[in-house]
């Protein structure tokens, strides 16, 4: 009855080492033309596991955020964090997402991008929060579309829109007459197998939509 | 999840951190309290590089009472901002160094829980870094989330079995919140406002 309560940081630390924290992203990418989504919808639709409830939709709002350490060398590394919340349902929790550098682009070897990731939980002051911290919001967007699941797999199908003037949500505009496809998993470190079966199922959605490994550091650069 | 009212008690000379303990544990088992476990509230603190600018502090606490919540309080010039996060939150600050690195100094008030009707009683020892600094009680009353409903209540109740070292006002945190509804980060600020009078103040405090 009287058990010493265990503190915080024994559980994480329990957690971490026996590896049950999910903490990395597996992602491939590609894109549709506006013309060529309600073909890859019904693809998608046959493929996945949600089949009678049809696919779960969303309009998110995505701030990405970025705080550098100056004193971290020659070309220090900054540190990225995205918060997302759901517009269509403001009581919701809102995300704060950790991503780090990007592995695997150029080992052929590995099917799939991997990259470091924590998805958190959090309360509305998160922006507040984050940006008196010292970050640096560098930009944002919505994000509508459809959410697939296939086991342990997630397939989404986004519209990116610019934000309006002023941060209405009225008047937004789409960034491009495309749609980005995502298909990712978040899982432990060490389980690699999952980059097979993501790899298997993007060569079934091939004509339709082409998913890779996209290397950043490749992309033309952003911003000023 | 109800109202909860922290109050500091007074350290004899001649008593120990156990001893009061046990004295205060004595009387509330009097009054019909039955133990049920044991509580743990704990405080890291991660301080911002000059390099950032202005010097920024963030709070990082846990409450055994919402073992799925890590609670951050982040002060910035002249302002707080809460902020309620899931567990991973503690793996995030670990990312933030050496942006925000821990300062050594752990805060933690631990000890029994009892439960009594519709009171909730814990009975902490604060030490900073292991070192006895006080005794901090903390009674929830369940039933209620307006503190200016149950305020006289909860006064009358820990006067029963502190005496008079319970002042006639609330809490100095909690006075213009009074008509608000109550929220365990309210819990989580009046420990800090605690903690941060242990951390100045040096040696254990005494009862003038």
């Amino acid at each position: 009855m009287s058990q010493p309560v265990s503190t915080a940081v024994d559980n994480l630390s329990a957690a971490l080492k026996s590896n049950i924290i999910p903490n990395q992203e597996y992602l491939l990418q590609g894109s549709v033309v506006d013309t060529a989504v309600e073909v890859l919808l019904h693809r998608l639709r046959g493929l996945c596991d949600n089949v009678d409830s049809g696919p779960e939709t969303f309009n998110d709002h995505e701030m990405c955020f970025s705080i550098v350490n100056v004193e971290g060398g020659a070309s220090p590394q900054p540190l990225l964090l995205r918060v997302r919340r759901a517009l269509d349902y403001p009581d919701m929790p809102w995300q704060l997402r950790y991503i780090g550098q990007q592995e695997g682009t150029g080992d052929k070897s590995r099917p799939t991008i991997v990259r470091n990731s924590i998805d958190i939980g959090t309360s509305s002051t998160v922006v507040d929060f984050l940006t008196e911290m010292g970050c640096r919001m560098d930009f944002e967007y919505i994000a509508r579309g459809y959410m697939f699941r296939k086991g342990r797999m997630k397939i989404t199908v986004t519209k990116i829109f610019k934000m309006g003037p002023g941060k209405s949500l009225d008047s937004v505009e789409p960034i491009s007459q495309s749609y980005l496809v995502e298909l990712s998993v978040l899982a432990p470190t060490g389980q690699d197998a999952i980059a097979e079966d993501m790899r298997i199922f993007a060569e079934q959605l091939r004509p339709l939509v082409v998913l890779e490994k996209v290397d950043y550091k490749r992309l033309p650069p952003m911003g000023p | 999840m109800g109202v909860t009212i922290l109050q500091q008690f007074p350290m004899l000379e001649n008593r120990t951190g156990p001893q009061t303990i046990d004295f205060l544990t004595k009387r509330v088992v009097a009054l019909g309290a039955i133990q049920c476990g044991q509580f743990l509230v704990d405080c890291d603190t991660y301080m911002s590089t000059p390099s950032l600018g202005p010097q920024r502090t963030v709070h990082v606490m846990h409450n055994s009472e919402q073992p799925a919540s890590v609670f951050s309080l982040l002060e910035s010039s002249g302002k707080t901002i809460p902020l309620v996060a899931d567990g991973l939150f503690d793996l995030l600050m670990l990312k933030m160094t050496p942006i925000y690195t821990k300062k050594q100094t752990k805060v933690e008030s631990k000890g029994p829980r009892f439960e009594l009707a519709d009171f909730c009683i814990k009975l902490g020892s604060v030490t900073i870094s292991q070192n006895f600094k006080g005794v901090l009680v903390e009674v929830e009353y369940r039933p209620c989330v307006v503190p200016a409903t149950c305020w006289d209540l909860l006064r009358e109740f820990l006067q029963g079995f502190l005496g008079s070292c319970v002042p006639s006002m609330p809490p100095q945190y909690l006075q213009p919140r009074m008509n608000e509804i109550y929220q365990p980060m309210d819990t989580i600020q009046q420990y800090l406002e605690h903690f941060s009078m242990y951390r100045k103040a040096s040696g254990v405090l005494q009862f003038n």
